[in-house]
């Protein structure tokens, strides 16, 4: 017993023998009476009432007309900034390091979201711009910035990307890397890749596009002038760019499985499967795997280039495409008939027969949906993310009888609600979604409550959005943090669309243990067999 | 081991079965369902029989003697619901180690008993009997008499080890242990003139809850079923029914019947799935109450109900009318077939192409032909022959157990469980509209546009294909049946 600051006794429940730690201290009388306190007399705090009026408020119809009548402000946005998708990319190449020309703070939030959601470091440097900086241009930042980090991490390539603040004095890359290279802070031959990534223009998926078409007009044309343009010769290997993925590390193994089963010459554009995976045996790897600098400049050659989401590699594709190769883009394919279109269309362009292997992997997935989709056939799912995996999860949503109810992309622009929307007009069940582009989590808030729907399918932050509506998340995209290793699973492929489904099941048949495991109570249908 | 030979004996001769009463005396002895033969598919032992059949007395302690392959695979797999208790759901077993062969697993068994009743103090325990113990000769009947004396509470020896035949005869010899050491041994509070039992009903999916409700408004008492939802005093009580109907007739006819015989309880066979068949089940209910002294307004009362429920019942069916019109469906059931499931299917639009005939009667297979004459009987449910039905009938939908799945799918053929491990109840009036709305969700499921079509890249269709499959399969069977025209 010892007096407290209002000079009352109380009792410290936490003892040395035995420590709680916060998942239970706060919960202990005295945190519950101090916290308890504090809201009374310093909170100046309004009567449980009237928070559960207003809450009930934010609930209904009327408020989702405010809400949706919002002009400037954005609450809790489902994307992320350039320059994250540029790091994404840059990692994807042979000792690649990314460079960002910026603040150094800027950096330090890109590694912590991808090591978060990866469970891997990820190597990143920054020209760590001060205020000086800000002032006189960052030309002396980006000099010893490429010195130091080509000295101390021995790189084989730098993937230059800008962060805001470079960006607002408006630095030039090209300019900047020329003459840090005559400065000799790198070898004049070294490969150094520059894309401009402000954070006010797009999301990460931009960013990712803006450093795939700098790495391929950095190889194919010239190398900003210090070597003579490459001639296309083309030949029969397939380029595939993934695009900005959260479950790249399955995806693209799962993708090269495929791409071997059918006996293809291809080259991943971006191969971030290994950096991301590194095994614990000893070594740190600060590079692993990646397309090698030679295959980036070989892809030149050709015939096609798969992109497996289209908002992800608008103007690279067209770059490429400008290049004389063809290219194809999908939004993410998952389902049969998503996957279906991802095999024919490769076998069209390589003239390679869909392997028996392939064909029996289909009828497998035909089969376990047969099994199960009685249980998914008629509930209503919410979606968001990116733009590509929403248009992908809501196609096979609706193969599956189920309907993509509410589909958010806050980077989805008017092209893509216009293409999800046909998709929805393609199906008896897509007759009530709709489609949000440039619309956030809160609006999502306001639809889950006046339109609710069975489960919602989306990133971590979905999280806060389950807690609030009741709705259960099934968590898919990036980032997912609070789940580990989900990024190892493929979910494109015959294989990649087994786990989605198996995981939106998982859900399904968690909530109906769920709502029938109160033993006396609830528990008449708490069944083993389901 | 010649008690229970008897007992198989006295099961085998069944006078309250047509079937089994013309039977020649050899015949019967041989029992009801065909020989197994070795290497052919098989269905559930006595054992699983017992177990099924009782497993929905929801406040005993069924415990399983035997290694851990009996109870393991049988614990709470099938999808019978409990108003009450949950004991039902708790697997028991004494899990029989080398040990326990070598030197008996007696012991073993009291001991398990003694435990149950310790922590569990259920009104009774049931223990079966399985194939090893069997083999060794552990007397449980002998362990349940010394342990029912010595803690005071009623153990019930169920012997049907699965070495003694297939899962019919352990339903009926799980009621013959029923007969022999519940049923009568306590007496209801009260009775009244309207209690009934409800013989061979398991509550799946809580179908039993269906049923409830109009005989709850009639004023109708279920005294004890057996054995959906039942507790054990109520079974032990159930001498004192005035009727009873039976449900599932193959499972515990012998019960219904020595009932009759013992405590002059009359009986009929009836059904509850479909309209018309509820009706008629309460109508037999209410006449035989009526028989035995119950006021005979009852039967004004059940018209009513009737005529009121049958309404609201057909006006919700026809809705569909629109959606399921001129769909074509093979009904491949076991015991959840009866004309009046067809007569609802009908009303909803439906035609049925083809229906299983193995547990039909003749009656019930010349109705059907009344009703719809094109109708394939189907009496062969082998998978192979399961498979070129499904194909040549067309149909757009199968109803069937969930054994029958399988096939279906390979066979691309859009299915619906309509048998046990279902988890929607189809039982009276609600439970066939119930079934309607289910088979138009399942019908409008658009993966059966998957499971019909090949992949884009394949240039042989799938009726090609399993054209195919066929003629080689009937290539292989008359190759086979012709051994001696190859050899010469």
């Amino acid at each position: 017993m010892s007096p407290n600051f209002l000079g009352k006794n109380i009792t410290m429940t936490e003892t040395a023998e035995k420590i709680r730690d916060h998942f239970d201290l706060f919960h202990q009388p005295e945190y519950a009476d101090m916290m308890d306190n504090k809201r009374k007399q310093f909170e100046n705090s309004v009567g449980e009432a009237e928070v559960a009026r207003v809450s009930d408020w934010t609930k209904t119809k009327e408020y989702q007309e405010k809400n949706f009548a919002r002009e400037a402000l954005v609450i809790n946005p489902a994307k992320a900034c350039q320059p994250l998708g540029a790091v994404f990319a840059a990692v994807g190449f042979e000792k690649t390091l990314p460079f960002v020309h910026g603040s150094q703070g800027c950096v330090a939030y890109y590694r912590s979201h991808f090591s978060r959601h990866f469970k891997e470091p990820t190597s990143c440097v920054s020209s760590s711009m001060t205020e000086d900086a800000a002032v006189f241009g960052g030309l002396n930042n980006m000099i010893d910035g490429l010195a130091n980090s080509y000295a101390l991490y021995k790189p084989k390539m730098i993937a230059v990307s800008t962060t805001c603040m470079a960006e607002v004095i408006g630095d030039d890359l090209n300019a900047f890397i020329k003459n840090a290279k005559e400065k000799g802070s790198v070898p004049q031959d070294f490969d150094v890749t520059y894309a401009h990534t402000p954070a006010f223009v797009g999301s990460h998926i931009t960013g990712y596009d803006n450093v795939m078409k700098g790495v391929v007009e950095h190889f194919w044309d010239g190398k900003s002038g210090t070597v003579e343009k490459l001639e296309r010769k083309p030949n029969e290997s397939v380029n595939f760019l993934g695009g900005f993925d959260g479950n790249t590390v399955g995806n693209i193994r799962e993708v090269k499985r495929i791409f071997e089963l059918m006996g293809v010459d291809y080259t991943i554009f971006g191969d971030n499967s290994d950096v991301w995976d590194t095994p614990a045996d000893g070594e740190f790897r600060m590079y692993d795997g990646g397309t090698t600098l030679e295959q980036a400049a070989n892809a030149i050659h050709a015939k096609a280039t798969i992109s497996m989401q289209e908002f992800c590699t608008e103007k690279t594709l067209a770059t490429i495409a400008a290049h004389g190769q063809e290219v194809v883009a999908f939004n993410s394919p998952i389902g049969i008939t998503g996957t279906d279109r991802f095999l024919q269309a490769i076998s069209r362009i390589t003239g390679k027969a869909i392997p028996e292997a392939l064909t029996k992997e289909r009828g497998r997935l035909v089969d376990a949906i047969g099994d199960s989709s009685a249980h998914i056939h008629g509930k209503k799912f919410a979606i968001f993310g990116d733009p590509d995996l929403c248009y992908g999860l809501a196609e096979f949503i609706l193969e599956l009888g189920g309907e993509p109810t509410h589909i958010l992309a806050t980077n989805g622009n008017k092209t893509w609600e216009a293409k999800v929307q046909a998709l929805l007009d393609s199906s008896p069940f897509g007759v009530n979604c709709k489609v949000y582009a440039g619309k956030d989590l809160w609006h999502l808030r306001s639809l889950l409550f006046t339109e609710p729907v069975d489960f919602m399918i989306g990133n971590t932050y979905g999280k806060y959005l389950e807690r609030d509506t009741g709705t259960p998340l099934i968590r898919m995209g990036f980032p997912v943090f609070d789940r580990h290793h989900h990024h190892r699973s493929p979910i494109w492929g015959y294989q990649g669309t087994m786990n989605v489904l198996v995981k939106i099941l998982d859900k399904i048949f968690d909530e109906m243990d769920k709502a029938t495991n109160i033993a006396g109570k609830t528990d008449l249908s708490f069944d083993i067999i389901r | 081991m010649s008690r229970l030979a008897d007992k198989i004996q006295d099961v085998f001769n069944e006078p309250g079965c047509a079937t089994n009463q013309v039977k020649s005396e050899k015949q019967r002895k041989k029992g009801c369902s065909k020989p197994l033969q070795p290497g052919g598919a098989a269905g559930g032992c006595a054992f699983d029989g017992a177990k099924i059949a009782l497993q929905p007395i929801v406040d005993v302690a069924h415990l399983v003697h035997g290694p851990i392959a009996c109870e393991g695979s049988s614990w709470d797999n099938r999808g019978v619901k409990s108003s009450g208790s949950k004991l039902y759901r708790t697997g028991f077993t004494t899990d029989m180690s080398e040990n326990d062969v070598v030197f008996g697993g007696e012991k073993r068994l009291f001991r398990s008993i003694r435990e149950i009743i310790a922590k569990y103090d259920p009104p009774a325990v049931f223990v079966y009997q399985t194939c090893v113990p069997a083999m060794m000769g552990d007397d449980i009947v002998a362990v349940c008499k010394v342990a029912a004396e010595k803690f005071g509470k009623p153990c019930i020896p169920i012997i049907a080890p699965g070495f003694v035949g297939p899962k019919n005869l352990g339903n009926k010899l799980a009621g013959e242990a029923m007969l022999d050491y519940v049923i009568g041994t306590q007496e209801p509070e009260v009775t009244t003139p309207y209690d009934i039992n409800i013989i061979g009903e398991y509550n799946v999916a809580g179908e039993l809850w269906q049923v409830k409700p109009p005989l709850d408004e009639l004023g109708i008492r279920i005294l004890s079923c057996l054995s959906g939802d039942a507790r054990y005093h109520e079974v032990a009580q159930s001498h004192r029914a005035r009727a009873a109907m039976m449900v599932c007739s193959t499972a515990m006819i012998n019960v219904a019947r020595k009932m009759e015989e013992r405590y002059g309880i009359p009986y009929f066979e009836g059904s509850f799935y479909g309209i018309s068949d509820t009706s008629e089940s309460l109508r037999q209910i209410a006449r035989l109450l009526i028989a035995r002294g119950a006021d005979p307004e009852l039967m004004d009362r059940v018209e009513a109900l009737i005529a009121r429920e049958e309404a609201k019942a057909w006006a919700a069916i026809k809705a569909y009318t629109p959606r399921l019109e001129g769909k074509k469906v093979l009904l491949i059931t076991g015991g959840v077939k009866s004309w009046s499931v067809v007569l609802a299917l009908q009303e909803a639009g439906l035609t049925i192409v083809g229906t299983s005939v193995k547990k039909s009667t003749k009656e019930d297979k010349e109705r059907l032909k009344e009703m719809s004459p094109d109708v394939h009987l189907i009496d062969d449910l082998r998978p192979r022959e399961m498979y070129k039905m499904l194909k040549e009938a067309q149909a757009d939908i199968m109803l069937s157990g969930g054994r029958s799945q399988f096939v279906a799918l390979k066979a691309r053929m859009p299915w619906m469980d309509i048998n046990q491990e279902r988890s929607y109840a189809y039982c009276g009036y609600v439970g066939i509209v119930e079934m309607v709305r289910q088979i138009d969700k399942a019908l409008s499921n658009p993966i059966w546009d998957q499971v019909r079509s090949a992949p884009p890249w394949e240039e042989v269709t799938w009726e090609a294909r399993a054209d195919a499959a066929n003629a080689a399969d009937a290539a292989q069977s008359a190759a086979a049946a012709m051994p001696a025209a190859r050899v010469a």
